[in-house]
């Protein structure tokens, strides 16, 4: 039995049918088309779908895309402002955060959270921040390094 | 001008961050069907029927495909290195299921929903057998047979004595024995495995895009096992979201091939994580008995090791940990006798497959735990003892006792920094008074990190006939018409920045711009060369795939220079290319851009052709000429290339609750000259924090049935930024007399050393308690019931 879903994401409205059973990561990348949001456990434990919804911070693998119905959603696609990288990307390009990037846009998208959040955050809140995403290739110093620096370029005058 | 030694931005990168980079789970084509399986819940059966009915009477399902259909339309599997005593294994299960997780039935149908709806209604009947999973368990007579056609559950044994072992203990002072275990662990690539197939009516062949880090012999592995040539196979490979040598797993390919011509529609599967956890493949386990020759002052003789290695229910990679630990069998030290027997077991676990250093990470550990044990042992200080074995920098190159050719390296000066990177918290003044309920340590572990593997060591199996040997990659190098460049290798991408690598390399030899160079990082068979040693394994990257790009942009430059030459009435030795022109070398006014020599080769075709075609295109075939055969005393350059790395860990361990925490962890590593510090640095990062995990977390967990206990990453643990300690980094570097650019490999050390550090590290903590770590994982429960007992041993 399919419903009607309407949301919205990265500004764009949508509108769509899935069975209640399709999960909102699947809705994404297999109806919307929009495969920068990636899947890596389908369990929710390695936070390679992360999104936000509504703001916060979600696994999309978690959650069925009825559920997303109404809702606000920001992925990877909504981040970058045409050809200009947004400022974590372009840190966590400068501090070579990411190997073969199959976890980033999901690390960046927890990173936005996190750094909306807590603007100044310590290499310790960095860390605890991000331990829902995990990375099997850059075993996280040079992401957290990244993580720093975004903070400080997103806060500086020239950023505002 | 040469952009090699640069920390370059990596041109990979910001399709990556955009979320704009394809990888296989984001490829379709019209008509597509998707792959579900039915895999064995048994560690060890028979199947005495199945039932298809149900799953075909579904809506939208398209085809199913069983064993027996495999097993009478495939040839069965030849392992990478052919044993003499090979069993008979099809791309899924045939008669009898061997591990739990093994496929069993493939069904395709319009989406995954629907193929995994239509599996659970497939029936399959079995006649559960009693399992092994214990490797010495499997030794003993009376074990069951995984398959039963060898008649043992050994698929190989064999011992090399190299150099005077028995001699060596026979001047001994004192002999020193110890037991070692490593589990089972993978790297487990955040993307999992995938493959899609369209049968190709017109040729008879297929289009694969799918998964694999040995493009040459996994293609020929499917055209041989379908029974069609190799050039109808055209295999795609897009770039992988991590592979750590998981992924290579060609049945799989094998399996949609033939359900796609079945059903006359292309078929796709990525697996999802249980189904990777279950049986993508496992780094084996093993259990290595140490025995050490020394004298009083610490000289280490002689060793002799015995090592266990349980391969599995599989054959792909058989063999391959046992041979590849002859490379970093005598570590860093001059040791000038050893002795490996090594036993290559089968047992009703996932088969194992190749994992970031194959091998040398339970070598490494294997070593490094026995020289701290001799220093225990015998009252010395663990640096002490290091520093009195160590190669020294004058030896170089060196050739060990197994046949390995070290290229360079200055050990004490690695292990020198190291220290001072990290000075022992006792030196510092810490870890006196922690209190009753902490305990800091301090751990060393120093290891080579061999690069780049000659395939003709499998000859030590499979005799001097085997067809597969050598070392080389190649590569293709076209200037476009507008004077840019593409380069095409046989290495397909995981993520480890290759491509700018390259790019950095290439530029330099003709003259332009890195931003210049474009890698073509999608593999297809169509338009990348390979020979079969070509791929992402074995840390070879350094050697063979720089070389072969070096190779193939000289032949371009050549070409390049001679038609110029013409146009500037000069000879092609008075040239030079840099900053994008071709100059008269001594006048600035005579010069060409090289983009306009570029447009003429491919448009003015009626030109005089100095090298007699048109165009700027070349291939280049590299074989590394120090790859070599077994001798007479089946000694093998097993390996390539030697990086070298020190690693410091500062421990703390909870007397209460035995929770080790990583306080301070530090590298100093040797990888000869480095094309990109800042990837370099990374891939230190990665694979430590890797061999780190493998220390203190990772297992895959089997019950006595078989049944594997940890299928999903909350009871596989993997480390989080939480987990994963910051580290300090420090460099040397002695260049390689044997690499074009002097490079070594970088890929694995980090995971080859970690596990002896941290060992060290919480065996240091311990002492009060008298603890030998022997084994991995360290975990809280194991330190815990290991320390309620009173025993000496973890």
């Amino acid at each position: 039995m399919q419903q009607q879903i309407t949301l919205t994401v990265n500004g764009k409205q949508y509108t769509g049918t899935a069975e209640p059973r399709r999960s909102l990561v699947d809705f994404l990348r297999y109806d919307l088309g929009l495969t920068g949001t990636h899947v890596g456990c389908e369990h929710g434990v390695c936070g390679a779908c992360t999104i936000l919804l509504n703001g916060e911070s979600v696994r999309s693998c978690l959650m069925f895309a009825v559920q997303a119905n109404g809702a606000e959603l920001t992925t990877i696609e909504g981040l970058a402002d045409g050809r200009t990288l947004h400022p974590i990307q372009a840190a966590f390009k400068q501090h070579h955060a990411l190997q073969c990037g199959f976890c980033t846009p999901a690390m960046i998208l927890t990173t936005l959270e996190l750094l909306r959040d807590n603007p100044h955050p310590t290499e310790e809140e960095i860390r605890v921040g991000l331990s829902g995403n995990l990375c099997m290739c850059t075993g996280y110093v040079n992401i957290v390094r990244a993580v720093k620096a975004a903070s400080e370029t997103m806060s500086s005058p020239a950023a505002a | 001008m040469s952009f090699v030694g640069q920390p370059t931005p990596r041109v990979e990168d910001d399709a990556l961050l955009a979320g704009q980079q394809r990888f296989i789970d984001d490829l379709g084509v019209q008509g597509l069907s998707h792959v579900a399986f039915v895999r064995s819940p048994y560690g060890h059966a028979r199947i005495r029927s199945i039932d298809v009915s149900a799953a075909l009477a579904r809506p939208n399902v398209y085809g199913v495909l069983t064993g027996d259909e495999i097993a009478q339309l495939t040839k069965p599997q030849r392992g990478r290195v052919p044993l003499a005593r090979s069993p008979q294994v099809f791309a899924l299960a045939y008669q009898k299921v061997r591990y739990v997780g093994e496929p069993v039935v493939a069904v395709a149908a319009a989406d995954r929903a629907a193929a995994e709806d239509a599996a659970d209604a497939i029936e399959v009947d079995y006649e559960p057998l009693p399992a092994v999973v214990d490797p010495e368990e499997a030794l003993t007579p009376d074990a069951p047979l995984v398959f039963e056609e060898i008649g043992s559950n050994v698929l190989w044994h064999d011992t090399f004595p190299y150099g005077d072992v028995e001699g060596a203990f026979a001047a001994a002072d004192q002999v020193i024995a110890e037991r070692y275990t490593i589990q089972r662990y993978a790297s487990t690539p955040l993307e999992t495995f995938g493959s899609m197939v369209q049968y190709e009516p017109s040729t008879g062949g297929f289009t694969v895009w799918g998964h694999t880090q040995q493009p040459g012999q996994d293609l020929n592995t499917l055209a041989a096992a379908i029974g069609i040539s190799p050039g109808q196979v055209r295999l795609i490979i897009p770039p992988m979201g991590g592979g750590f040598g998981n992924k290579v797993r060609p049945l799989y390919h094998v399996i949609l091939a033939v359900l796609a011509r079945k059903i006359g529609r292309p078929v796709k599967w990525v697996e999802d994580r249980k189904e990777s956890l279950l049986g993508l493949g496992h780094a084996a386990d093993g259990i290595m008995e140490v025995q050490a020759a020394v004298k009083r002052d610490g000289e280490i003789l002689g060793l002799k090791f015995r090592n266990i290695e349980n391969e599995g229910a599989g054959i792909d990679f058989a063999g391959r940990h046992n041979l590849l630990m002859l490379s970093n069998i005598v570590n860093c030290y001059r040791v000038r006798a050893v002795q490996y027997e090594g036993f290559s077991v089968v047992t009703n676990r996932c088969p194992v497959v190749a994992n970031r250093g194959i091998g040398k990470p339970f070598m490494c550990f294997a070593t490094e735990r026995m020289v701290d044990h001799i220093a225990a042992e015998l009252g010395l200080d663990r640096v002490e003892i290091r520093m009195r074995n160590f190669i020294q920098p004058d030896q170089f190159p060196y050739d060990t006792p197994s046949g390995q050719t070290y290229d360079s390296g200055d050990y004490p000066e690695m292990l020198r920094k190291a220290l001072e990177l990290v000075p022992s918290p006792a030196a510092a003044g810490e870890g006196e008074g922690v209190g009753a309920t902490k305990a800091i340590g301090y751990g060393i572990a120093v290891g080579v990190e061999p690069g780049g593997s000659n395939l003709s060591y499998g000859m030590l199996i499979s005799g001097p006939n085997q067809l597969l040997s050598g070392a080389g990659e190649a590569a293709r190098i076209r200037m476009e018409s507008d004077g840019t460049v593409t380069v095409y290798t046989g290495n397909p991408d995981t993520g480890q920045g290759h491509a700018t690598a390259l790019a950095q390399i290439v530029a330099g030899e003709l003259g332009i711009g890195v931003e210049q160079v474009r890698m073509a990082s999608t593999f297809d068979s169509a338009s990348h060369p390979y020979v079969m040693t070509s791929g992402n394994y074995s840390n070879k990257f350094h050697a063979n795939d720089t070389a072969a790009a070096i190779g193939a942009a000289r032949k371009v430059r050549d070409k390049l220079l001679a038609r110029a030459a013409q146009r500037l009435e000069a000879s092609p030795e008075d040239l030079e290319l840099r900053e994008g022109k071709v100059f008269v070398r001594g006048s600035e006014d005579r010069s060409l851009p090289i983009a306009a020599v570029a447009t003429r080769a491919y448009w003015s075709v009626a030109d005089d052709q100095p090298d007699g075609e048109p165009g700027l295109e070349a291939v280049y075939y590299y074989k590394n000429p120090i790859s070599n055969r077994p001798d007479d005393q089946r000694r093998v350059r097993v390996q390539l290339g030697f990086s070298a790395a020190a690693h410091i860990a500062v421990v703390e361990v909870d007397l209460e609750t035995f929770d080790v925490k990583v306080l301070r962890y530090a590298v100093v590593h040797d990888c000869g000259n480095e094309i990109n510090p800042m990837i370099v640095e990374g891939q230190v990062h990665g694979a430590t924090v890797h061999g780190i995990a493998a220390a203190l977390l990772e297992e895959f967990v089997y019950d006595g049935d078989g049944q594997l206990l940890t299928t999903s990453f909350m009871d596989y643990l993997k480390p989080g930024a939480t987990e994963a300690p910051d580290i300090l980094t420090g460099h040397l570097e002695t260049p390689s007399p044997f690499t074009p650019l002097g490079t070594k490999g970088i890929g694995e050390g980090g995971a080859i050393t970690a596990p002896a550090a941290i060992a060290s590290a919480v065996e240091d903590a311990l002492k009060p308690l008298g603890i030998r770590i022997t084994g991995l994982p360290i975990t809280p429960a194991g330190l815990w019931r290991t320390a309620s007992a009173g025993e000496k041993r973890y």
